[in-house]
C-alpha cells in the first residue's frame, strides 16, 4: 500500500529537477546544504524511473517472497495457521540425507553447467556475429533448442540415450565402447546426461544475450587494431572481453541463479531419479509442496528454499564484489580475502553434503566465509569511495 | 592465391560444421514433426521409428476443428505482446533509474531486485496466489497473468547492464542541450538499445508463451485458455491415455509464430547498429 | 524514506500472515450447523470438481443419475487439469474457492485435506453404506470419514488370449503363484519368438505399484499402524523384486530402463499386442474396451485372471490392490447447502449409482452379481467366466493407507524402486536403505 502511496508523491519533484537542468550526482563538491537538496533530489528522480516497474514487482513478487521468509520458521501447510517453531525446520533440514544428497547434487550440476553453457554461448555468439550466408538460419537454430517444448525435449533425448536402442549408445558401440553408460538409466551418470541437454538447451539463450552485447563494441576499435596488426585472439582478449564486460556480468549472474535452481528439466528428464541421484534442492522443494507425493511442507520447503536463496545470493554477491573491483586499482594482497572466503565456503558445503566435520563443524565454516566476505565488501566500497 | 584456396576451404569446413550442428539442434524439432503425423498409440514404441508408417496428416484439421486451438493461440498472442511491451517499458525505464541516476540505496534495491530471481516460484505460488485472489485480480481473464509476468527484475537487469555500455558523454551533451533525464531515457537511451530491446523483447516473448505453470493455476476459465494449458488438455492422467499426436501437433504449431518472430528480430543483432553516433 | 517502505512492506506482509491466519477459524462453526432439510422443492446449486470431462464421463454419469433422483439438485462440474488436480484444488482451497463436493481422486491426499480442515466428516454417511461398498476405509483420519468412494479399481491380470494360443501355453487358470506367473511368462517369451512373433511374455509399468502394491497387500493389511509398511521393515519386498529382475533380465518383459527412457504406454503394450499379460488396474478394462473399437488397439481376445498369490491360500479370496475414488463435502460449504451435498455423497455409493457406472465400464465401489453383469454386458468385453470371477471376487488392500507418513513412506520407496529398476543398486541394499530412512523419520 505505501507503494502506491509513494508513488504520487515521486513524479513531480523530479520534473523540478529536469527544468533545473537535471543535475546530476557524479560528484559535484559544494557546501553540505547543496549536496544534501542535490541528494534528495537524486533519490526523488531515481524512484520515479524504478516506481512503475517496482510498485508491481514489489507487490507481486516482493511480498509473497517476504511471507516466504516468515514461513520458513514455521509449520505453514498452506491450509491450517502457521505456528511459530523457530529453527526446527532448519535441524531438520540438516539432518535430511535426501536435502544434503540434494545440495551436493545442485553443486554438481551447476558448476559444469555455468562453465559449459558460457563458453559455448560466447563462441556461437562471435561465430554468428560474422557476416555468413544464412546466418539468420544458424542463429535460429541455436536457439530453437530453448522454444521447443521441454517435453519433447526430454523425450527425444531419452530416446537418444536409451541404453539398448538408442543412437548415442549405438554409436559409442561402433567406437569400441564394449559397456557404454546407462545415461538417464544410471544413478552414476544420469546427472551428466542432463548436463549435456541442459548445456544443449541454454547455450541459444544466453547466445541471444551474447550477441546483443557484441553490438556494443565500436567496429572502429576491431578495425584500428587490424591496422595495428593484432591477430584474431589479441582482439577478442583485448577489444571483445573489455566491451563484453555488462553483458558477462548480466549472464553468469543469470546463468548461475538459474543453474543453481534449476528444475524443469530435472523433472520432465529424471524426476530425481534413479533413486535420488538426481535430486537437486528445488526438486526437493517441489516435492515437498506439488510434487507426486507432496506432503503440503509449506514451511519446511521455504526453509529448503532459503538455503537456495543463500546459495544464489552468496554466488551474486561475489560476482558483484568482482564486477565492482575491476575498474579499480587495488593492491596485490586484495583477492587473497576472496579466495580464502571462497575456500571457506567450499568447506562449508562440503561438511554440510557429506555431513562431516572437517576439524571444525561445517557451520563455522560458514561463519568464517561471510567474514570474510563482509572483509572483502567493506574493502572494496572504501577502494571505490577512494578512487570515484 | 594459397592463402585464397585455404580461405576457401576454411568456409566450406565451416559450413560443413554449421550444417551438422543445426541439424543436432533440430533433432527433436523433427521428432515432434514426425511425432505428430502419427496415431495416438504409435508416438511411442520400441525400438524408436522416426518415420510415421501411415501420415495422419488429419491431426492438422483435428486440432482446429477439436480443440479451441484459435482461441489458445489469439489468447497466447495477447498475453505475450501485452507482458513483452510493458516489460520494455518499465524494464528499461527503471533500469535508467539503477544505471544513470546515484541515490541512496540503489544497489542494495538493485540487489534486493535481482536476488528475488534465485526464490524457486513453487515456494511462494500459493502465498501469490492468496495475495492475488485478495485484491480481486483472480478469475479476471488474462490480466492475473499480465501482472504476474510483466514487472519482472529480468528486464531490468539487463537494460541496465546495456545502458552502462552507452557513453556518459552522450547523455551530459544531451543534458546541456535542455533535454530532461526522462528525455534522455526516451531519445538517447532506447534509440540506442536496439539489440538489447530485441534480446529482452525475444526472450521475454519466448517465456511468456512457453509458461505453463502460471496460466495453469490462474486461468481456469476455458475462453482464456492459452496455448501451453490447452495442449495440457491432450494429456491424460497416468490412468488414461494421452492424444499425444494432437499435443505434439499443438507444439509444432505453437512454434511457428515464435520462429517468425525470431527471423524478423534477429536482424537487431547486426552489427554497426548501435554503435552510430556512438563515436563519443 | 526507505525505511517507511521497508516498513509498509513488512506491514502488507503482516496483514497477509493475518488474513492467512483466519482462514481455517470459520471452518468449524460451519461444519457443525445443522443441516436445512433441502428435500422439498427449494432448487439448490452445487458445484463438484472433477477433470479431463471429454474422456472421464463418470461425473457427468453420477450427476445425471442423481438429477432423476432430486430435480431440485442441480450440480455443475468444474473442470481442472487432470496431472496437478490435488496442486490446483489446494491454491483454490487456500482462496477458499474451492467447489462444494470435492472428487478426491487419490485417496492420499485426505490425510492432508481432512487435517487441513478442508472436508467435512462425513462419518454418519459412511456408517449407513451397505456392507457391498468397499474402500470406506481409505478416507478415515482418526477415527472419523471424510469421504465416500463411488469407484474402487483393483489390479488384475490382462491376459491376451491369442498370444498364448499362438505360443500354446495354457491361458490362466486363476490358480497361479508369482511362480507360475514368472515361468509362464518366460515359456510364452521363447515360444512367442520360435512362433515368430516379437512379443514378449509379459509387461510391468514402471509405476512403483506394479510390485510395491501387491508386496504390501500380500504381506497382509498395510494399513495397520504397526505393521511392517510403517515400521520400515521392506524384506518382504524383495522377492517380488527378485521375479521381476530375472523376467527383464531374461528378456521375458521390456526392462524398466527401456520403458522410461522410450517413454511407453502400457496402452499401446497390451493394445499393440507387444506383451501376451500385464497386470493392471481394472480402469483399463473401459480403455482397452474402446481402444479396440476406435481401432487405436488390434483386435484380439482378451480375458482376466486374478493376480498371482503368495501360496494356494489365498486362491478363493484373491489378495490385490488398488485405491478408491471418492468424493468428499468441503468443509466451508454454505449450510443451507449441506443437506443436498450430502444426499449426493450417499447416493454416490448406492446401488442406482454402481448401475450406471458400470454401465459406462467403470468399477463402482459397490460389488455384486449385478454390477458384474453390467460391466460385462458391454460389447467388447471377455465372455469368459474366470474374467466375471476375477472381476468380482477378490480382498482389496488400499496402495497408499491413510496415515500422517504416507506420502513421505511412498517418496522413499519410490526412490528405491527407481535404484532397484534401474539396476542402480542392488534390491536388498535398496530396501534396507528405504527401511532406514523410514525408522528415522528421515524426510
Amino acid at each position: 500500500m505505501s507503494t502506491t502511496a509513494s508513488a504520487p508523491r515521486t513524479p513531480r519533484t523530479p520534473r523540478a529537477t529536469g527544468a533545473s537542468g537535471g543535475r546530476r550526482t557524479s560528484a559535484s563538491p559544494g557546501p553540505t546544504r547543496h549536496h544534501n537538496a542535490l541528494r534528495r533530489r537524486n533519490t526523488a528522480l531515481g524512484w520515479s524511473f524504478i516506481a512503475p516497474n517496482f510498485i508491481g514487482f514489489a507487490l507481486i513478487t516482493m511480498v509473497p517472497i517476504i511471507l516466504l521468509f516468515y514461513m520458513a520458521f514455521t509449520d505453514w501447510n498452506a491450509l491450517t495457521t502457521p505456528n511459530w517453531t523457530g529453527l526446527a525446520n532448519f535441524e531438520r533440514l540438516m539432518r535430511n540425507t535426501t536435502f544434503r544428497a540434494a545440495v551436493a547434487q545442485t553443486f554438481y550440476y551447476a558448476i559444469p553447467h555455468i562453465i559449459l553453457t558460457g563458453i559455448l554461448a560466447l563462441a556461437l555468439a562471435i561465430l554468428l556475429n560474422q557476416k555468413l550466408k544464412g546466418v539468420a538460419f544458424f542463429r535460429a537454430a541455436a536457439f530453437f533448442p530453448y522454444i521447443t517444448s521441454i517435453v519433447a525435449i526430454a523425450i527425444v533425448w531419452n530416446l537418444l540415450f536409451s541404453p539398448t536402442y538408442g543412437p548415442i549408445n549405438e554409436i559409442l558401440h561402433f567406437f569400441g565402447v564394449a559397456n557404454p553408460p546407462k545415461w538417464t538409466v544410471s544413478s552414476t551418470w544420469a546427472m551428466p546426461a542432463i548436463i549435456i541437454v541442459g548445456t544443449w538447451r541454454e547455450m541459444g539463450y544466453y547466445m541471444i544475450l551474447f550477441l546483443a552485447g557484441l553490438q556494443t563494441i565500436p567496429r572502429e576499435l576491431y578495425e584500428a587494431a587490424k591496422v595495428d596488426g593484432a591477430n584474431a585472439w589479441q582482439r577478442f582478449v583485448h577489444i571483445t572481453v573489455p566491451g563484453l564486460r555488462p553483458t558477462t556480468f548480466f549472464v553468469t549472474v543469470m546463468l548461475a541463479i538459474q543453474s543453481f535452481k534449476v528444475f524443469d528439466l530435472i523433472q520432465v528428464m529424471t524426476d530425481g531419479g534413479p533413486g535420488t541421484s538426481t535430486y537437486v534442492i528445488s526438486y526437493f522443494i517441489y516435492q515437498k509442496t506439488l510434487g507426486y507425493y507432496s506432503t503440503g511442507e509449506f514451511g519446511y520447503a521455504s526453509a529448503a528454499s532459503l538455503v537456495l536463496f543463500f546459495i544464489c545470493l552468496t554466488v551474486t554477491v561475489l560476482q558483484f564484489i568482482v564486477n565492482q573491483q575491476a575498474d579499480l586499482v587495488k593492491p596485490w594482497w586484495s583477492s587473497l580475502p576472496m579466495i580464502v572466503g571462497l575456500v571457506f565456503f567450499a568447506l562449508a558445503v562440503w561438511g554440510f553434503c557429506v555431513g562431516h566435520a572437517l576439524i571444525i563443524g561445517w557451520g563455522w565454516y560458514l561463519v568464517l566465509f561471510v567474514l570474510c566476505f563482509v572483509a572483502v565488501g567493506v574493502h572494496t566500497s572504501i577502494l571505490r569511495r577512494r578512487q570515484s | 592465391m594459397m592463402g585464397k584456396g585455404l580461405h576457401r576451404v576454411g568456409k566450406a569446413v565451416l559450413y560443413v560444421f554449421l550444417v551438422a550442428f543445426a541439424v543436432f539442434l533440430l533433432v527433436p524439432f523433427f521428432w515432434m514433426i514426425m511425432s505428430s503425423l502419427k496415431k495416438n498409440i504409435d508416438v511411442f514404441t520400441i525400438p524408436i521409428r522416426w518415420i510415421p508408417q501411415v501420415f495422419q496428416w488429419h491431426n492438422y484439421v483435428d486440432i482446429w476443428t477439436q480443440a479451441a486451438m484459435g482461441t489458445w493461440l489469439q489468447n497466447t498472442l495477447i498475453l505475450s505482446v501485452v507482458v513483452t511491451l510493458l516489460q520494455l517499458l518499465t524494464g528499461s525505464f527503471a533500469a535508467y533509474g539503477f544505471a544513470r541516476v546515484r541515490f541512496p540505496g540503489r544497489d542494495a534495491l538493485f540487489l534486493a531486485y535481482v536476488a528475488t530471481i534465485a526464490v524457486p516460484w513453487q515456494a511462494y505460488m500459493i502465498p501469490q496466489f492468496i495475495l492475488m485472489t485478495k485484491i480481486h485480480l483472480t478469475g479476471k481473464g488474462l490480466w492475473p497473468m499480465i501482472v504476474l509476468q510483466a514487472f519482472g527484475a529480468f528486464g531490468v537487469f539487463l537494460m541496465k547492464q546495456f545502458f552502462e555500455t552507452i557513453p556518459e558523454e552522450l547523455s551530459e551533451s544531451a543534458r546541456l542541450d535542455g533535454l530532461s533525464e526522462y528525455g534522455i531515457w526516451l531519445r538517447i537511451m532506447l534509440p540506442l538499445s536496439g539489440p538489447a530491446l530485441a534480446s529482452l523483447a525475444l526472450l521475454t516473448f519466448v517465456t511468456t508463451w512457453n509458461d505453463y505453470m502460471g496460466p495453469l493455476i490462474y486461468l481456469r476459465n476455458r475462453a482464456y485458455f492459452t496455448i501451453q494449458i490447452g495442449l495440457k488438455t491432450f494429456q491424460a492422467d497416468p490412468q488414461g491415455s494421452s492424444l499425444n499426436a494432437l499435443l505434439f501437433a499443438g507444439s509444432v504449431l505453437s512454434i511457428l509464430p515464435i520462429a517468425i518472430i525470431f527471423l524478423l528480430g534477429q536482424r537487431f543483432f547486426i552489427e554497426g547498429i548501435a554503435t552510430s553516433g556512438m563515436k563519443g | 524514506m526507505r525505511s517507511g517502505k521497508a516498513l509498509a512492506a513488512l506491514t502488507i506482509a503482516g496483514a497477509l500472515a493475518l488474513s492467512m491466519t483466519g482462514c481455517s477459524n470459520g471452518n468449524s462453526t460451519n461444519g457443525g450447523t445443522t443441516p436445512t432439510d433441502t428435500g422439498g422443492t427449494t432448487p439448490v446449486t452445487l458445484s463438484m470438481s472433477g477433470w479431463s470431462l471429454s474422456t472421464t464421463p463418470e461425473f457427468q454419469t453420477l450427476v445425471d443419475a442423481f438429477k432423476t433422483k432430486e430435480p431440485n439438485v442441480t450440480i455443475q462440474i468444474k473442470e481442472y487439469d487432470p496431472n496437478t488436480y490435488e496442486n490446483l484444488l489446494l491454491t483454490d482451497m487456500t482462496a477458499k474457492q474451492a467447489p462444494d463436493i470435492i472428487t478426491i481422486k487419490q485417496a492420499k491426499y485426505t490425510y492432508q485435506w481432512a487435517t487441513g480442515n478442508q472436508l467435512m466428516d462425513v462419518s454418519d454417511i459412511v456408517s449407513s453404506l451397505p456392507s457391498s461398498v468397499t474402500g470406506a476405509v481409505s478416507y478415515q483420519v482418526n477415527g472419523k470419514s471424510y469421504g465416500v468412494p463411488y469407484r474402487q479399481d483393483s489390479w488384475l491380470l490382462f491376459y491376451n488370449k491369442d498370444l498364448f494360443d499362438k505360443a500354446g501355453v495354457a491361458i490362466p487358470d486363476g490358480k497361479w503363484t508369482w511362480d507360475d506367473y514368472v515361468n509362464t511368462a518366460k515359456e510364452l517369451t521363447t515360444n512367442l519368438k520360435a512362433a515368430g512373433s516379437a512379443a514378449l511374455g509379459t509387461y510391468e509399468h514402471s509405476w512403483q505399484s506394479t510390485i510395491q502394491g501387491f508386496a504390501n497387500a500380500q504381506k497382509g493389511d498395510n494399513t495397520n499402524p504397526s505393521g511392517p509398511y510403517f515400521s520400515g521393515d521392506y524384506s518382504y519386498m524383495l522377492p517380488y523384486y527378485q521375479n521381476v529382475l530375472s523376467l527383464q533380465d531374461s528378456g521375458a518383459q521390456v526392462a524398466y530402463a527401456d520403458v522410461t527412457t522410450n517413454k511407453l504406454t502400457y496402452q499401446a503394450q497390451f493394445g499393440k499386442e507387444s506383451a501376451a499379460m500385464m497386470l493392471m488396474g481394472s480402469w483399463y478394462i473401459a480403455t482397452l474396451v474402446s481402444q479396440q473399437k476406435s481401432g487405436d488397439a488390434d483386435q484380439f481376445t482378451w480375458g482376466m485372471a486374478p493376480a498371482p498369490q503368495v501360496d494356494s491360500s489365498t486362491f478363493s479370496t484373491p489378495v490385490t490392490f488398488g485405491d478408491p475414488t471418492g468424493m468428499g463435502i468441503n468443509a466451508n460449504i454454505d449450510p443451507s447447502k449441506l443437506q443436498a451435498a450430502k444426499d449426493f455423497l450417499a447416493f454416490v455409493a448406492s446401488q442406482d449409482a454402481a448401475t450406471a457406472l458400470a454401465g459406462i465400464g467403470i468399477t463402482p465401489s459397490m460389488s455384486s452379481a449385478a454390477v458384474t453383469a453390467a460391466v460385462f454386458a458391454g460389447a467388447g468385453m471377455p465372455t469368459d467366466t474366470l474374467s466375471q470371477t476375477a472381476f468380482q471376487t477378490h480382498k482389496t488392500y488400499p496402495e497408499n493407507p491413510s496415515s500422517a507418513i504416507t506420502m513421505n513412506i511412498s517418496t522413499v520407496l519410490n526412490d528405491a524402486h527407481t535404484a532397484i529398476m534401474s539396476e542402480s543398486t542392488d534390491p536388498a541394499t535398496a530396501l534396507a536403505q528405504a527401511g532406514t530412512k523410514v525408522q528415522n523419520k528421515d524426510w
